[in-house]
């Protein structure tokens, strides 16, 4: 008997005006099985999910049914849905509710009642296979977000749940927290037999492991098989989705590759190594080294700065030059403090030693009020800080009062459809578009972005690209912290490594990361051994079809 | 801190200070705040080491200017010292005021001890299991407060860098419109995050069945026991006040009951911490000396 039997059904919103947010989804989703649903932001896969756990099921018209082990959904009772069916959201804090660990495990627990003596039990279980017993007692506030989301996983595995439903688990994680997440989500699958239904924008790590890939659009299931041949069905149907494939796949399909498609690195090399016995003719991407910096727009120099007196320094002498109409990449582990450099540049920390020039002048000096208005922004890590207003284009209009300018950069961020809509009601994408637009509007000539692409999926990341690209056109200078090697692989004109407070090398993206052996792109890491300095999918397709078009 | 008596069942610890601070409230007797005083230092030393010097030196200060200044506002009692101002300085409000300062300083050094050994959240979990949903409410709030705080710093430094944040020298009417934008916008994402908040609360079964309460601490053989000694100690104490061992009249002229085995009850009572204390201390000795 399948686990989960999805009939014939459909949901609209009571806002939607008749828009079906679910169209005819018909699934079935067999005990064990592990079950990565992908789509577009807003193509339903959300409101699918919420629709296999009775109590977060939305309210709207509904037709068609769900049986869970044969029984309509419905007829479960709250006990059993609440035990048997675990559902991880997106937000790693908000879904906390107490302000211990060992309390947040034995949260569901205790609205189960169960007994002090099994509760020990299984509080105890979690706490060693999730290995949270170094920080059992710890304060709740005092845990990173991976390890948040990691409690919030134990925390519902402890109710010993037949599925598991995860709806983006690790937009809000970087990356290396993000596939030890999706490792220990793979772990329960194998180790335990519990279902897993998971949507993710880094398909990356989960595809290879994946039994089944279910492609959403438009509230409709498009494609329903397995990874390997979604890759080749995305790919034929020229889909937008295919661009979320991993770099391997992207790769293969775009240098025109028959037969199975490799899903890993692994996979990936040794298709290149078969495609080239001997060393390649066209071997090296053409990679010039990062010119000299003259005037640059931002220039730091020795920058020393810690939060409290006796805590240890964050910036430990950062020093860099960022040219002028350049998009200027920062990367490196969580928590190095590039977060912060940007914070000092804006003065919402001060460094205790060192200088920040903007354009030459010390930020010291610029008057309050010409640092920001026309000067200097910051798009910060989280859009929802900079929300303030009941609809986008309020927030526009608390920035400008010119409606011309207003309409330039909403059709710049591509939001116009989005104007009359709350800030809240929309998605990641959404939020940061608008936040951007937001500032933006303040037409600074230097641009500071935290984390831009934290919690987008890869269709959003384009745009976002699309309209990075347009503002250096215009002559903006772009800086940005991102986890995202990826993106800053094929956007940024320089990359810097963040390491130990301070910035330790710079470069240009093709020779950071094809000198870089781990910290650097999965297409880097595929292609390294035939060819160098070929950083992105982009690049690998490039070379391959280079020396296959002389070849033949 | 390696204390024994932290380490029993927190209502060991709450019903050990509520026996300890009711009696040194109530009982006067010059023999019952003596004992009292001197229990109540050494368990607070033996907590707070060498960081004990300083608040007790200002404790004891504050117990002596009491005991000096009473005399000065309480005139009555039979043997003069000598006059002051006029008015006479008597044996009788001196010794008074010894007794309610010894009182005060007792009730000071416990609720000190109680500081250090019942903490916040032995608090909560000792409470949950008599109030489920009090406590949950609690620990709820105490976690939003600090939540409040940083997205509340967050808007304003995302607000600052896009130029609207509100400079000092801003006039009144400008800095309280920035500050009532900035609580509006706090309120909604709380608000917003109490929705996934409730999501995340009902998918893990809350109000489903009655709930019980996750005890970390347990109670052992040993709680079990420092329990009962500690209500048969606080038992014969009571016993004792009830037989009028504790009675005592400063003014005109002293009369206290003499000093008997409820004084000793007492001082055994107060003592525990402390006695486990040692005892721990001294089998680590053993202990160590013997590998």
């Amino acid at each position: 008997m399948a686990h989960f039997q999805i009939r014939n059904l459909s949901f609209t919103y009571p806002t939607a005006k008749g828009k079906e947010s679910l169209r005819n989804v018909e699934l079935t989703i067999e005990r064990g099985e592990y079950v990565v649903l992908c789509g577009k932001s807003g193509s339903g896969k959300t409101t699918l999910l919420r629709h296999l756990k009775p109590m977060l099921t939305p309210y709207g018209q509904r037709w068609g049914e769900v049986l869970f082990n044969g029984v309509p959904l419905q007829s479960l009772s709250r006990r059993d849905q609440a035990a048997k069916i675990g559902y991880v959201m997106q937000d790693p804090d908000d879904q906390i509710v107490t302000d211990k660990v060992w309390h947040e495990l034995a949260f569901g627990l205790e609205s189960l009642g169960c007994e002090q003596k099994t509760m020990r039990a299984r509080v105890a279980e979690m706490a060693c296979y999730f290995g949270i017993q170094d920080w059992f007692h710890r304060d709740v506030a005092n845990l990173s977000g991976g390890q948040k989301q990691l409690l919030n996983l134990a925390s519902i595995m402890a109710m010993q749940p037949e599925v598991l439903i995860l709806d983006e688990p690790t937009s809000q994680l970087d990356p290396i927290a993000a596939s030890d997440f999706l490792n220990t989500v793979r772990k329960i699958n194998i180790e335990l037999g519990t279902t897993v239904i998971i949507t993710e924008h880094r398909l990356e790590d989960i595809f290879p492991y994946a039994d089944r890939a279910i492609v959403m659009d438009g509230g409709a299931v498009v494609a329903d098989d397995t990874p390997r041949n979604i890759g080749k069905l995305l790919h034929q149907q020229q889909s937008e989705m295919f661009a979320a494939m991993p770099a391997s796949v992207r790769a293969f399909y775009g240098a025109g590759g028959e037969g199975e498609c490799p899903l890993t690195v692994r996979e990936g090399r040794n298709w290149l190594s078969a495609a080239f016995p001997t060393a390649p003719q066209h071997s090296e991407m053409i990679a010039p080294a990062l010119p000299e910096v003259k005037a640059p727009a931002l220039s730091l120099r020795e920058l020393w700065f810690r939060y409290e007196k006796d805590a240890p320094d964050v910036l430990r002498g950062v020093s860099a030059d960022v040219p002028q109409g350049s998009i200027y990449a920062i990367v490196g582990g969580n928590g190095a403090g590039k977060s912060t450099t940007l914070k000092a540049v804006c003065g919402i920390c001060r460094p205790y030693r060192g200088k920040v020039k903007v354009f030459g002048k010390n930020v010291e000096k610029y008057k309050s009020g010409e640092l920001f208005g026309g000067c200097l922004a910051m798009l910060p890590q989280d859009p929802k800080s900079l929300f303030v207003k009941k609809t986008v284009r309020e927030e526009l209009q608390e920035m400008s009062r010119d409606g011309e300018k207003i309409a330039a950069v909403a059709r710049l961020c591509e939001i116009e459809p989005l104007l009359d809509s709350h800030p809240y009601d929309l998605s990641g994408g959404e939020q940061q578009r608008s936040a951007l637009a937001k500032v933006l509007l303040t037409e600074p000539k230097l641009l500071l972005l935290d984390e831009p692409t934290k919690g987008i999926d890869s269709f959003f990341k384009e745009k976002l690209a699309d309209i990075l690209c347009k503002l250096k056109a215009q002559g903006v200078t772009v800086v940005m912290v991102s986890h995202d090697v990826e993106f800053c692989a094929r956007y940024a004109d320089a990359v810097s490594m963040f390491f130990d407070g301070q910035i330790l090398t710079t470069d240009t993206p093709r020779r950071f990361f094809g000198g870089n052996s781990f910290y650097t792109t999965a297409a880097a890491r595929m292609s390294r051994h035939v060819f160098s300095m070929a950083v992105t999918a982009e690049d690998v397709v490039e070379l391959y079809r280079k020396n296959r078009g002389e070849a033949q | 801190m390696n204390d024994a008596f932290s380490k029993c069942h927190p209502l060991v610890n709450f019903l050990f200070f509520v026996g300890a601070i009711v009696c040194g409230a109530i009982l006067q007797h010059p023999a019952y705040v003596a004992v009292g005083t001197v229990c109540g230092a050494v368990y607070y030393v033996l907590l707070r080491r060498s960081k004990a010097v300083k608040p007790m030196a200002l404790m004891l200060l504050l117990a002596l200017v009491m005991t000096a200044v009473n005399p000065v506002f309480n005139t009555r009692g039979e043997h003069v010292l000598f006059h002051l101002l006029g008015r006479p300085y008597t044996q009788e409000a001196l010794v008074y005021g010894a007794a309610l300062s010894g009182v005060l300083l007792t009730m000071l050094l416990w609720l000190g001890c109680y500081n250090a050994v019942l903490t916040g959240d032995k608090f909560t979990a000792l409470f949950g299991s008599i109030l489920p949903a009090i406590s949950l409410l609690l620990v709820m709030v105490l976690r939003m407060v600090p939540n409040l705080m940083r997205k509340t710093r967050q808007i304003v430094g995302a607000r600052r860098c896009v130029g609207k944040g509100t400079m000092e020298d801003a006039p009144t009417g400008e800095k309280l419109r920035g500050g009532v934008t900035v609580l509006s916008a706090m309120t909604s994402w709380a608000l917003e995050g109490s929705i996934v908040t409730a999501d995340s609360m009902r998918s893990r079964g809350y109000g489903a069945t009655r709930r019980s309460s996750f005890m970390i601490y347990r109670m052992t053989g040993t709680d079990a026991l420092v329990l009962t000694v500690m209500v048969l100690l606080l038992a014969v104490v009571i016993t004792a006040v009830c037989l009028g061992q504790a009675a005592v009249a400063f003014l005109p002229h002293l009369t206290a009951a003499p000093v008997s085995w409820g004084v000793c009850a007492y001082g055994a009572y107060l003592l525990l911490p402390a006695v486990l204390h040692g005892k721990e201390a001294l089998q680590w000795r053993i202990s160590r000396s013997g590998i």
